[in-house]
């Protein structure tokens, strides 16, 4: 997710108009465009009662999380972590195929396929959701299944270009090598490919998990309100008043479990180049 | 190695290896497309017998149209800042070592943030009596941002979240390239806004340009943000349609399939306008 940087050279460091004054503020500018949205959540999820015009909250309670502790709430960590894992175990697989396949075919089918497997990111989600939605009800599919199909094939565009960019620097000599040392295809599936693609093959799979995990539309449509998930919570808690310590709860148990899982698949990885 | 690429052995497995990807794709995307056209013109009605009426979309035009307009105006502001507000933060990085390194993971861990806890950070941020305004001192002449007349909170979220895509796809394809060029370039006697302007930002367009669709066609069909910060009336497409979809009148069933078409087919145009403009600036295919 985080891409490479190169250290910057000499005189890029004085690529930036403006003195060290001003490229301070422009750093501080930054840093809080990106953190500010995330200060109140954070505030208010610990917040007890907090009037304006108080900056600062002024009592503190773990009473958002708390209201988290529910049967409802846990169902819905569990739905959203059942559709994440779905959508993944659907999409990356299939992403793999796909790759495999654009790069093996001749020039222009290779393109069709490609094309094939960016086509959903043109259409938005809730007009997909909308039309297949009857076809779902005539084939009585269970609202889960039909929301991992098309979180599934909402998210193929993205495992599809993970397995496509590391396949484009996928050096075929080490199967190769491999073969002539007497592996097995399988053997050579497990010991080369596997371990040369493990990457690109867990950045995919991040991806498609977010795109289940923190999926409202399609959710909304085709659950019907059956299938209660973390962000079906989070929508309703956020378009009602009053509901702010919720809210605020809600997000950090919606953003935080990715984000370790993030830490825990880059850091190792990085650890490893410095070595 | 007999199976080279292209040979007949390899295309077999080749096209088996493309079906299960692909055939998903086109039956989810060519089932709901054709459902939508036949529930538009009333042929796949929910119940009763079929009726081909062209009601739901010549019935209440000026309606389609002020969404269409509403919904064109948010995806283009917010891709304005978008592009923007990521192209600086690419430089920043680029240009600063270590607080660089800082701005960059911060932007690049905000990317797994879903765009429904966006619209809800910024809803604490930016409406009344929120966390803005709160810091400025409560003053009297703070804008209605939420539910505003502008979209403004909605806006600021897709840009807060679309900045850091477009930094982190900017970042990725002239990271490598640009720190020669720009030594190059100040070897030359090139200042900073010259090396700025005529080294990063050209080498910068062709990502910018490609990341700009993506977070337009994005944002026209995005439905949270729009409807949780949006005052309720007008409505662009996806909140239109989303509650057209959802009404108890069964009517109302083909005008939220004409309203997704609209939106639908204004993306489409939206991605062959940037694929020409494209291939006409740089020869890009």
């Amino acid at each position: 997710m985080i891409p490479t940087l190169q250290p910057a050279s000499a005189s890029m460091r004085r690529t930036l108009p403006g003195g060290t004054p001003m490229r301070m503020v422009l750093g501080l500018l930054l840093v809080g465009w990106i953190l500010l949205p995330l200060v109140p959540v954070l505030l208010w999820s610990v917040a007890g009662s907090w009037f304006a015009p108080a900056v600062l909250p002024s009592s503190y309670s773990l009473q958002g999380f708390s209201a988290l502790a529910t049967a409802d709430a846990a169902r819905a960590a569990a739905s959203s972590l059942c559709l994440g894992a779905g959508v993944a175990v659907t999409a990356t697989p299939l992403g793999y195929l796909g790759a495999i396949a654009a790069r093996e075919l001749p020039a222009l089918p290779g393109r069709v396929v490609e094309l094939v497997l960016l086509a959903p990111l043109a259409i938005p989600p809730f007009a997909l959701v909308m039309g297949v939605n009857v076809a779902l009800l005539r084939l009585s599919t269970p609202p889960f299944a039909g929301v991992v199909l098309v979180l599934a094939v909402t998210a193929l565009p993205y495992t599809a270009f993970m397995f496509r960019s590391a396949l484009a620097t996928y050096d075929h000599r080490f199967e190769e090598v491999a073969r002539s040392l007497g592996a097995t295809t399988s053997q050579t599936a497990r010991h080369v490919r596997l371990p040369l693609l493990a990457g690109a093959t867990a950045r995919a799979f991040f991806l498609a998990f977010l795109v289940g995990w923190g999926d409202y539309i399609t959710t909304l449509l085709i659950g019907g309100g059956q299938l209660l998930t973390l962000p079906m919570l989070l929508g309703s808690a956020a378009s009602a008043t009053g509901n702010e310590q919720l809210t605020a709860a809600l997000s950090l148990a919606i953003i935080v479990p990715p984000l370790v899982l993030l830490a825990a698949l880059t850091l190792p990885a990085s650890r490893n180049r410095r070595k | 190695m007999s199976r080279g690429p292209g040979s007949p052995a390899t295309t077999g497995r080749s096209v088996l290896f493309a079906l299960p990807a692909v055939l998903p794709v086109l039956a989810v995307l060519g089932v709901s497309l054709t459902a939508a056209v036949l529930q538009s013109l009333g042929l796949m009605p929910f119940i009763g017998p079929p009726d081909l009426s062209f009601e739901a979309w010549t019935g209440n035009t000026g309606e389609l149209f002020r969404a269409t307009g509403l919904s064109l105006y948010i995806a283009a502001t917010a891709t304005v800042f978008s592009v923007c507000i990521g192209f600086l933060i690419a430089a920043y990085v680029l240009a600063m070592p270590r607080m660089g390194r800082i701005v960059a993971a911060l932007s690049a861990a905000t990317i797994p943030i879903p765009h429904v806890i966006g619209a809800g950070a910024i809803g604490l941020l930016l409406s009344d009596s929120g966390f803005l305004e709160r810091l400025l001192g409560m003053p009297d002449a703070f804008p209605v941002l939420v539910g505003g007349p502008w979209w403004i909170a909605a806006i600021t979220e897709y840009a807060w979240k679309e900045s850091a895509f477009v930094a982190l796809v900017v970042l990725g394809s002239i990271a490598r390239s640009v720190g020669e060029l720009c030594d190059a370039a100040a070897t030359l006697g090139a200042t900073a806004t010259q090396r700025i302007l005529r080294v990063v930002l050209p080498l910068a367009m062709p990502s910018l340009a490609v990341s700009a669709v993506i977070v337009f066609v994005y944002t026209l069909g995005s439905y949270e943000a729009v409807w949780l910060l949006g005052p309720t009336s007008p409505e662009p497409l996806p909140v239109r349609a989303v509650r057209l979809f959802g009404s108890v009148d069964l009517a109302a069933r083909p005008q939220a399939m004409a309203t997704a078409l609209v939106s639908v087919a204004v993306g489409a145009a939206a991605i062959l306008a940037g694929i020409l403009v494209l291939r006409r600036v740089r020869g890009f295919r």
